[in-house]
């Protein structure tokens, strides 16, 4: 035991370098830095939209569009005294975005019960999705100064009724039920709120199995090319000991990298969103969601734990067999390719196709590939279909079971040295070796 | 028993390359015995057997009364093997590596010591077992190696080419480390493909090529036996 330790202490010392950390610690704080940069963009282009307005009516129904989009945030520039020609090449000029010219008689014709137009001209000055949403916030402030001068109309030809009543005779409202609990929400409040919560996890569950199988492959490759492996393998230690300290370094590790990311994650989604759905957002939506029970307990966490776990001792392992045919580290890398397609399938899957309800050859495809049960995991639970994580969890153990007993034969047998694949004909009898 | 150790018939295959064709030698406590023959010969395939790491197809190696075969744990312990061309951990610092490699051979802090000063005494790398490994020459790694093989005073000490790339003076430096452990009671194996200088170091030698082996005997019986002047004119007459 004692000496599984000092291996293991080794191990890990290999793998926690400074080429190994520095591109970790990149990825972290570029994914902090993209989402802080994305999400301040988002909210200036929320509140912080300026929209040119000239009033050629002059009027207090005028004056209103005015005070409404001033209200609503806008940094609104307001003139009465310019052509339609003048005030958009002031726009132009200073970059505003949106220009409305209020029409002579609006007032008027308002009165008359006439329906009025108001001249928005878009200035182009870049094809952003900023620029776009500025748009689209003038649109959504024009039906609040419709929805103001819908009511004032009909409040003044049909007094005495609501006027929200007369424009919607119908309204739904909406109820979602999950496993015999109800809850006063929409759909679409419910799949925003798990989205946000969970699409940062298979990004995560994908970063970590590739960069633990790329390090185990590298390390055991690394030992071969400087025959640290041959003097390891004269050594009293046991077989096991050896490859099992290689394998919980490099768990170990990636879980740290997990960890890091996860934190990177968190920083890029609070910054994508504005901490929108976070806990102290919504507050109706958030009890809904709990009366729902779409919220994820201890054990549930416990679960994907397991599961992750469990899918990186599958791609360690794998990556260890893989690693055992290469010669030196560039070929190690080379040899890992078919864990990453086996990684990325579930991975892309997940984010694209409902497993449940495609094909029964996806569906076999899907649950035959180890790796997919993680993928689903954080799903499965927040619905509580607690069956399929259970069945996942076992399927992928008799994997990780049936992969460690081939690694230790290769490392109790002398292949381990001697294999090797060139992919020509006469070596590639090399490899048949169980 | 006067033999350390007995090689019975040893065959290895590589596929379709036949490496050892059964060989057979003794070697007797504290000799140095060396394996010389040219690139391709068999060496390594030997010694790599001997060492525990390959298994044979055919044949035994018996050491000290214990099969290499049947019952490598219990050789591991006694024995050190370097390996050809052998390399470290880079990232380690040669107090490191001495350390680690000791942890691996014993549990007892008092032994371990023990192990570290014989391996700093080796090395002579002064002012240098804390600098990283990556930062060494050739030579230097080759002495740090040689030390941790020898450092646990082994049974059995298989050395494959410990000399080749070296300079005279660490070459003979090497050697001589050789020698004064044989003599203060250490058996070893080398191997060697420099036979000019295998003549230096060894008590005797067996010639081998091509996975077979041609002559045994020390440096002087076979140089009589073929009037030769040295062990190359030897080995040219021999594989003819
Ligand atoms: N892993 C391997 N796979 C296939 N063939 C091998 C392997 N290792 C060695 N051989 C072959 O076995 C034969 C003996 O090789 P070995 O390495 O034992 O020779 P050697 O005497 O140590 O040579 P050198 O002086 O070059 O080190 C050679 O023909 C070699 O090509
Ligand atoms: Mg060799």
């Amino acid at each position: 035991m004692i000496r599984f330790f000092t291996l293991l202490k080794k191990e890990v010392r290999e793998l926690l370098t400074p080429q190994m950390i520095l591109p970790m610690l990149i990825g972290v704080l570029a994914l902090a830095f993209i989402g802080n940069i994305v999400g301040s963009e988002g909210k200036k282009s929320q509140t912080g939209h300026s929209v040119s307005i000239l009033d050629l009516d002059k009027t207090d129904s005028s004056g209103l569009v005015n005070k409404i989009f001033t209200e609503s945030g806008f940094t609104v520039d307001y003139n009465t005294d310019l052509t339609a020609e003048q005030i958009i090449k002031k726009a132009t000029d200073e970059k505003t975005g949106t220009v409305l010219i209020i029409p002579e008689g609006f007032e008027d014709g308002m009165g008359k019960l006439e329906q009025q137009k108001i001249l928005k001209h878009s200035v182009i000055s870049n094809f952003s999705i900023f620029a776009t949403t500025g748009s689209a916030a003038v649109d959504l402030t024009i039906s609040a100064v419709n929805e103001y001068f819908s009511n004032l109309m009909m409040s003044r030809s049909i007094p005495g009724e609501d006027p929200a009543v007369l424009k919607n005779p119908v309204v739904t409202d909406k109820y979602v039920s999950l496993k015999e609990k109800t809850a006063h929400i929409s759909i679409d409040e419910v799949t925003g709120f798990i989205t946000t919560q969970t699409m940062f996890i298979p990004i995560v569950i994908f970063m970590i199995i590739v960069s633990a199988s790329q390090m185990i492959a590298v390390t055991i490759a690394s030992e071969k090319e400087n025959k640290t492996l041959e003097t390891l393998l004269s050594t009293p230690v046991s077989r096991i000991s050896i490859v099992t300290a290689k394998m919980t370094a490099a768990g170990l590790v990636s879980l740290l990298m997990a960890t890091a990311y996860m934190f990177g994650m968190n920083y890029y989604i609070n910054g994508l969103t504005g901490g929108a759905f976070s806990s102290s957002g919504d507050s109706s939506i958030s009890s809904a969601i709990t009366r729902l029970g779409l919220t994820l307990s201890i054990p549930d966490y416990a679960l994907i734990g397991i599961s992750l776990f469990l899918s990186i001792l599958i791609a360690l392992a794998i990556s260890l067999i893989l690693g055992a045919f290469a010669e030196d580290v560039k070929k190690a890398q080379g040899l890992i390719t078919p864990i990453l397609f086996l990684i990325m399938i579930p991975y892309l899957m997940s984010m694209f196709i409902d497993v449940g309800t495609s094909s029964t050859g996806i569906k076999l495809l899907m649950y035959a590939i180890p790796f997919s049960h993680t993928f689903s995991a954080s799903q499965n639970l927040f619905l509580q279909n607690y069956q399929p994580v259970i069945f996942g969890i076992i399927y992928q153990s008799v994997w990780v079971i049936a992969l460690v007993i081939i690694a230790a034969k290769i490392f109790k047998s002398d292949k381990i040295l001697t294999m090797k694949i060139n992919f020509s004909k006469k070596s590639l009898t090399k490899i048949r070796m169980f | 028993m006067d033999n350390a150790l007995v090689v019975q018939d040893l065959e290895k295959k590589y596929g379709k390359i036949k490496a050892l064709k059964g060989i057979n030698f003794e070697v007797k406590p504290n000799e140095i015995f060396a394996l010389i023959g040219p690139n391709g010969a068999g060496k390594t395939t030997a010694l790599r057997i001997i060492a525990t790491i390959l298994k044979p197809d055919a044949g035994d190696a018996i050491l000290y009364g214990t099969s290499i075969r049947k019952n490598p744990e219990q050789i591991r312990p006694v024995i050190s093997y370097l390996p050809e061309e052998a390399g470290t951990y880079k990232n380690m610092t040669g107090f490191g590596y001495i350390k680690f490699m000791a942890s691996l051979y014993t549990n007892d802090p008092k032994l371990r010591q023990k192990y570290l000063e014989t391996a700093f005494e080796i090395a002579g790398l002064e002012g240098r077992m804390n600098d990283k490994l990556a930062t060494y020459s050739k030579g230097m790694v080759r002495k740090i190696i040689l030390a941790r093989a020898v450092m646990t005073r082994p049974k059995l000490a298989i050395l494959d080419e410990p000399t080749s790339g070296l300079d005279v003076i660490n070459a003979l430096e090497i050697r001589n480390t050789i020698k004064k452990f044989a003599q203060s009671g250490m058996t070893v194996l080398v191997s060697s493909h420099n036979m000019l200088e295998i003549e230096y170091l060894c008590d005797r030698v067996a010639m081998i090529n091509k996975g077979e082996i041609h002559k045994i005997g020390t440096p002087s019986e076979l140089k009589s036996e073929f009037g030769s002047q040295n062990l190359e004119e030897v080995f040219s007459e021999v594989v003819k």
